[in-house]
């Protein structure tokens, strides 16, 4: 019981990475990056390769390089990064909404069957096992035990990259993003980069996905491209979708509901009398009905993007020259008075 | 000298020319107005003006900086900002974030231009914190002028800013628009309102199929046979 638990727990928590990775892409910038899953991926990969010894009989891949925990995650990351930038530079500059989208797929689908043909990378088809369990031998943990350990230690990297990451949403970088979310041309007459916004964003979000790829690795000890199918992108646009595009608590929310209680635990459940094994196969269906069921009636997620706080407005009481302001637009206010719509002035659109 | 100046500019989408040899001054102080018939070219013209399409042919200045081949984004930076037709704020902001935006080609804090912003907009100041897109159409405008003075800049380039608004909330934009240019500012409008452009502006240009059919002060384009003009049937000439 307490193995499926936590199980639950590191999939809740380990989804909360990877959704708020795909939310600053495309809950914040826009970008419908259909490859997600790809980075992950890379991630998750790089991770195990740089995890493991260089030789493991059987097993073929590059790098092994033995590096501790969190190094090896951090190299995950830093390498779904280095992918994403170069995916960026070449699509970004030329490409937007739905074109992007079906390019990026289609790098996805790409990189997908070379991982899956190519041995000499990451062991072809068979993908990594073997790969080692951070921190067991160290804190002398047995297998159930480092279920626990690993649930809890991603939950507190969860914690700390919804800080980071709140943090980029609330600064005037966060903020930047959304406006190149909501109207890049207007963006870009207000003097804003649109291009390498949205590069930045691809980075932050890939660095997410290649951490969430990490610790999937670690906690499983093996990755292949069954996990990675491409459709598994879709799982966490129905994370972001169902919590709520823009907001990182949403993530949360989503991760919970979709990746928790519809991808994974109807694999605990007992099995349905007569239909052996048939309740695990619920869980894309479950997914794809609850994705239709909020986009029609609940579009914005059940955590919707909320209005940024402010600081309350209070104008100066202060005279202009009291305050000592004598700019432009100042001397305008202070020559010509405010403007009040004229009375009863409705306007008509 | 001229805040923006351009100089035979030719312009449109891929190799096809929209806009064809333009030149057109405008001065701080001024309200220069683009007028003319749908298809002129008018709204592909502002679009050059602000680097979202790239001249095929001729130079843009502002304040002698060419900057014809520049970057969009680069653009505001040298003074001239842009107020796009319909859509143009970020409706999913308050309004005080979509002021901090437009604070972000100038360095520090924009605090202190919001709350002057608010001293000569009252409407956004009452609803600093509302969501943008929950403003009323003509709020929508103010609000998109106000945040491209939140820059200070030199020219501010107008594209049709009173499109569908009704008549008393036109008048609203346009006294807005009087008094932005008495602050050493040069104040390209766009305008489909003939009338009121008329009425508002100091040199009036006519787009006619993509080139500058007639320009001159308002008052002597007045006495044209506007009909006439924008129905294709007069010879182009400089009123002025």
């Amino acid at each position: 019981m307490t193995y499926y638990i936590f199980t639950l727990v590191f999939f809740l928590f380990d989804y909360f990475i990877l959704a708020m990775g795909l939310n600053i892409q495309y809950g914040s910038t826009g970008i419908l990056n259909f490859a997600y899953i790809g980075f992950v991926a890379v991630g998750a990969y790089v991770t195990g390769v740089a995890a493991m010894p260089a030789n493991v009989t059987g097993e073929h891949y590059i790098l092994g390089l033995g590096l501790p925990f969190p190094l090896n995650t951090l190299l995950g990351g830093v390498a779904a990064m280095g992918l994403a930038g170069l995916v960026a530079l070449i699509t970004l500059r030329r490409l937007r909404t739905d074109y992007l989208a079906i390019v990026l797929i289609s790098l996805s689908l790409v990189f997908y069957d070379f991982c899956n043909n190519d041995v000499s990378l990451f062991n072809g088809a068979d993908g990594l096992y073997n790969v080692p369990e951070p921190l067991t031998r160290a804190l002398g943990l047995s297998s159930n035990g480092f279920i626990i350990f690993f649930a809890c230690l991603t939950g507190v990297v969860s914690l700390l990259m919804w800080l980071v990451m709140s943090r980029i949403m609330r600064a005037p970088l966060g903020r930047t993003f959304r406006a190149v979310r909501d109207d890049h041309v207007t963006a870009a007459a207000l003097g804003k980069d649109t291009f390498r916004m949205q590069l930045k964003s691809m980075l932050i979000g890939s660095f997410f996905a290649g951490i969430g790829g990490g610790l999937l690795i670690q906690f499983g000890g093996s990755f292949n491209p069954t996990a990675w199918l491409p459709g598994e992108t879709f799982v966490v646009f129905a994370v972001l979708i169902v919590g709520g595009a823009g907001n990182n608590m949403g993530m949360f929310v989503g991760a919970l509901l979709v990746e928790t209680l519809l991808v994974h635990l109807p694999a605990f459940l007992p099995d349905i009398p007569g239909h052996p094994g048939l309740i695990e196969y619920f869980d894309l269906a479950l997914v794809g009905l609850v994705l239709m069921v909020m986009l029609w009636f609940r579009p914005q997620g059940i955590v919707p993007e909320r209005v940024r706080r402010t600081p309350s407005f209070g104008v100066s009481e202060k005279p202009e020259h009291e305050a000592g302001r004598l700019d432009r637009t100042t001397a305008l206010a202070a020559a010509l008075g405010a403007v009040e719509p004229a009375a009863g002035a409705e306007e008509g659109r | 000298m001229p805040a923006l100046q351009t100089e035979n500019v030719t312009a449109g989408y891929g190799k096809t020319p929209i806009i064809n040899e333009i030149s057109v001054d405008a001065e701080v102080g001024r309200i220069t107005t683009i007028i003319g018939p749908n298809g002129a070219g008018k709204s592909t013209f502002a679009k050059t003006l602000v680097g979202i399409l790239k001249p095929m042919a001729g130079r843009i200045l502002v304040n002698d900086v060419d900057i014809t081949r520049m970057p969009g984004h680069q653009i505001p930076r040298h003074g001239l900002a842009y107020v796009p037709q319909n859509d143009n704020v970020f409706k999913r902001m308050s309004v005080r974030e979509n002021l901090e935006i437009g604070g972000f080609v100038k360095k520090g804090d924009p605090a202190a231009r919001i709350e002057e912003l608010f001293e000569i907009f009252p409407d956004l100041a009452k609803a600093h914190a509302k969501k943008a897109g929950l403003l009323s159409g003509g709020q929508q405008n103010l609000l998109a002028i106000a945040r491209a003075l939140m820059a200070n800049p030199s020219v501010i380039v107008l594209d049709e800013p009173t499109a569908g608004l009704s008549p008393a909330y036109t008048s609203v934009v346009w006294e807005q628009i009087a008094r932005i240019a008495q602050l050493d500012t040069a104040v390209v409008v766009v305008e489909q309102n003939v009338e009121r452009a008329l009425k508002h502006s100091d040199l009036v240009h006519i787009f006619v199929a993509g080139r500058d059919h007639v320009h001159g002060p308002a008052q002597e384009i007045s006495a044209l046979d506007l009909p006439s003009i924008f129905l294709g049937r007069s010879h182009s000439s400089e009123a002025a």
